[in-house]
């Protein structure tokens, strides 16, 4: 019985969540019937992508040599051969072309939710996907090979067996590991999430090399001096690969009408012009080779990047902020809710009863949940609601902070009013307080003084933590410039260290600004005594202010 | 008895099946200093509690001028502001300095503005003699201290009628004077004050009544001469020789 009441309070929360903010569109499928009709229609070819996975898909901070402004994230834009080619089709069917940067992961998801009409991020055809998705024909096909450094042991290899015994890793969830495992088994330990990762890696010798397509591998070379590529043929001297894997096609909803159309303009590019478009986006590639020296770089980072950082800053300390301030909000509220007396008449009993129901359920499942999952839940759910129209992800990560934080403070302010004297209840009542006058007055500010240090804990956690939230594309918090910095300079370890000294930066003065506000409000420490002889003689002028000073 | 102020008809209060008081039959006339004296357990706070709706009596009607205080159409926020209360722990609003204290009833339940409040705290706080401590947090005085603000507050709202319950018990001996001091010559101003208290010489010097408690009822009542002198009940005897 119980389990069923919690499992409809879930319900009933999941519900009202995603329902807030719901624009009346609730039809859950799409039909991609439609898709080509959708698009002309609209007049815009919606298109996701990596943006972080050169020389395919990169981002660049200007629309120098036609980059296309990437559409969720403001002051960002995409090229390289995926955006040529998207290009190319958005020209040929007379539609202007829309990119979205999102995750690797949720680039499926974001298709069949409808956020986008395309993938062209460098996928390529698997038998996996192909169970989720459908794919036009192909419009690159390339080998796949092993980055290598310049000095290292392996420079000299000509074949895949050359590399037994080698220490060699592949991106995480593509093909490149199942090609990896032909030679040997490879752990979760040799399966990395970035290429930027991988590379620096390789230069602080962790690895002996990683695989990589070859424009990827050009490209990579091309940005870090120390390092080249072995060439190896596929399924010669190389992996075992099939077309499946090292063809890269356009993802399309399943049954989608695009796919004949994208697949007859497809048919229009040739091998030569492909080729053309593959060296340019090589060529155009506005990596920067940054060997300047651990201080160089550092100092090149900070010169380059700091109206970046700066951005990243506004956006973790405004979301931290708003975010604990509603959430404080939200938890008085829910706290006094939770400790109102309790109701005379047998209705507001049982009013009672489900109010405080739903108020624990709501405390107990955001206060047991990971952030990051409700962020994907509460994003998603709502893309899904509404026909894939995604909240704007600034607001979706104030909304989640705010809710989260909300549950955490709840807690804390029924333990603050709990720990307070009945007695200031009853000296106020006694001299005729109403109990709204009493809460106002005497304990609202008594509970707030009481839970400030731990709501300023909640504060600092909040400037942290808001750094899972970059899981939400386009939340570009501190965090996430880290990665932007890091996708333009393959810099990883300087890039961390300077968000993270920055993130201290952050906390620390924050912390310091609280205790000051903390002994502001513990008033005085000493008090005058008061001459009564002014009082007496002029009682107007004195000093006024007397509740509120 | 159309003048007196308070009216106490078979008051009865239970807590479950726990009967403290038993009916309780009492009048309280303009000017009165009554002491409730009795053991411990007896049911002077209770009943106290029950005059200014702190506590909700179990049965019995109490009547202010002549109006059932629990009628529906009362207006008890009004009423508490008329029947004053000092408790013996205080219960000064601990965010707020002995100033502020004195003012936010008179702001907020009486309607007057800052600077009337300001004036009439400064009045009886000087009257209490903590004119020097206006601006001193309730965690920053000494009992005696914080007793003679609490009484202030209470005198703010110019009230009919002052309950005290057992305002010196929680204070160290030597503090026990000063508000004894202030408490007495509220009395002997004309204040009408019910006293709980175990400061026996305070009942019998005093006070105009002493009422004593034993076992939810009020087994004995008359002038304090009377009382101490010659009390016509056993257990009012009994009790007065274990305390004096
Ligand atoms: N909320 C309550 N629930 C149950 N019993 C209570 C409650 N409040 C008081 N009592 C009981 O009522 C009885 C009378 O209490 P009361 O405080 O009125 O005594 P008192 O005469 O003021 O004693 P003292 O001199 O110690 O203050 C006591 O036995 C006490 O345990
Ligand atoms: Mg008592």
């Amino acid at each position: 019985m119980k389990r069923v009441l919690l499992l409809i309070a879930v319900a009933v929360i999941a519900l009202s969540a995603t329902g807030m903010f719901s624009t009346g569109n609730t039809a859950f499928a799409l039909s991609s019937e439609d898709d080509f009709q959708t698009v002309t229609d609209r007049g815009v070819l919606r298109v996701g992508m990596e943006a972080g996975y050169a020389p395919y898909n990169y981002r660049q901070t200007t629309d120098t040599n036609g980059a296309v402004a990437i559409s969720n994230q403001n002051g960002e834009f995409a090229n390289g051969y995926d955006v040529k080619v998207a290009k190319y089709i958005a020209e040929q069917m007379g539609v202007t072309l829309e990119v979205y940067a999102l995750e690797w992961d949720s680039l499926i998801n974001a298709l069949n939710a409808g956020t986008i009409d395309s993938i062209i991020a460098g996928m390529s055809p698997t038998e996996e996907r192909k169970k989720s998705i459908d794919f036009s024909d192909k419009y690159y096909e390339s080998n796949l090979v092993i980055v290598v450094r310049k000095d290292g042991k392996y420079k000299d290899a000509t074949q895949l067996d050359d590399f037994q015994g080698a220490n060699i890793v592949a991106q995480r969830g593509t093909f490149h590991v199942d090609a990896l495992s032909q030679i040997r088994t490879v752990t979760d330990a040799e399966q990395y999430d970035t290429f930027a990762l991988m590379i620096t890696a390789l230069k602080s010798n962790v690895i002996d090399g990683y695989v990589a397509e070859e424009p990827g591998a050009i490209a990579d070379c091309a940005a870090n001096s120390e390092l080249t590529y072995i060439q190896l043929k596929n399924n010669e001297n190389g992996f075992t690969a099939s077309e499946g894997d090292t063809q890269l096609a356009v993802g399309l909803r399943k049954n989608s009408s695009l796919t004949s159309r994208i697949n007859a303009i497809l048919a229009t590019l040739d091998e030569d012009a492909r080729a053309v478009m593959m060296q340019e986006a090589i060529d155009q590639q506005p990596v920067e080779s940054v060997e300047l020296g651990f201080f160089g770089n550092v100092a090149y980072i900070i010169g380059k990047y700091w109206t970046k950082i700066l951005e990243g800053v506004g956006t973790t300390v405004l979301v931290s902020i708003i975010g604990t301030l509603a959430g404080m909000v939200i938890g008085l509220l829910v706290g006094f809710v939770r400790t109102l007396p309790e109701a005379r008449t047998k209705a507001g009993k049982i009013w009672q009863k489900i109010y405080n129901f739903l108020l624990s359920a709501y405390v107990e499942i955001f206060r047991g949940t990971p952030m990051m999952v409700q962020a994907m839940v509460i994003y998603w759910g709502y893309a899904l609601v509404n026909n894939g129209v995604t909240m704007n992800t600034f607001v979706a990560g104030l909304l989640i902070v705010s809710i989260n934080t909300g549950a955490y403070i709840a807690e804390i302010v029924r333990g603050g009013i709990n720990s307070l004297d009945k007695g200031q209840f009853e000296g106020a009542f006694a001299i005729g307080m109403t109990h709204r006058q009493t809460m106002s007055c005497v304990i609202l500010p008594q509970t707030i003084r009481n839970i400030l240090p731990a709501v300023s804990n909640e504060f600092v956690i909040n400037i942290k933590d808001t750094s899972v939230l970059s899981v939400l594309a386009g939340f570009i918090d501190l965090f996430a410039v880290g990665n932007i910095i890091i996708l333009g300079t393959y810099r990883t370890f300087e890039a961390y260290l300077i968000i993270s000294v920055v993130y201290f930066i952050l906390t620390f003065s924050i912390t310091r600004l609280l205790r000051l506000l903390e002994r502001k409000l513990n008033g005085k420490a000493n008090y005058s005594l008061y001459n009564s002889d002014i009082v007496s003689e002029t009682p107007a002028t004195a000093k006024g202010g007397i509740i509120n000073d | 008895m159309t003048d007196a102020i308070l009216t106490v008809n078979n008051l009865t209060k239970n807590y479950g099946d726990n009967h403290i008081l038993k009916g309780i039959c009492m009048t309280v006339g303009k000017g009165e200093v009554i002491s409730v004296i009795g053991a411990s357990g007896s049911g002077k706070s209770t009943m106290l509690r029950c005059l200014n709706l702190l506590e909700k009596p179990t049965g019995g009607e109490i009547l202010y001028h002549g109006n059932n205080i629990q009628d529906k159409k009362f207006d008890v926020h009004r009423y508490r502001a008329e029947v004053g209360m000092v408790f013996q722990n205080f219960n000064l609003f601990d965010n707020m300095t002995a100033l502020q204290n004195c003012c936010v009833g008179q702001i907020k339940v009486l309607k007057r503005n800052k600077h009337q409040a300001r004036e009439v705290a400064m009045k009886y706080l000087d009257k209490v003699g903590m004119t020097q401590y206006i601006n001193a947090r309730p965690s920053q005085l000494s009992g005696g201290q914080k007793q003679r603000v609490a009484i202030a507050r209470a005198l703010c709202m110019n009230p009919e009628v002052i309950l005290f319950d057992e305002p010196t018990s929680a204070l160290d001996p030597e503090m026990v004077g000063e508000v004894l001091a202030v408490m007495t010559d509220l009395a002997r101003s004309g204040l009408t004050m019910i006293v709980v208290t175990h400061e026996m010489a305070f009942a019998r010097d005093v006070s105009t009544r002493v009422v004593f408690m034993d076992n939810g009822v009020i087994a004995e009542e008359g002038s304090p001469d009377v009382i101490f002198t010659n009390p016509s009940e056993q257990r009012t005897r009994q009790f007065l020789a274990r305390v004096l």
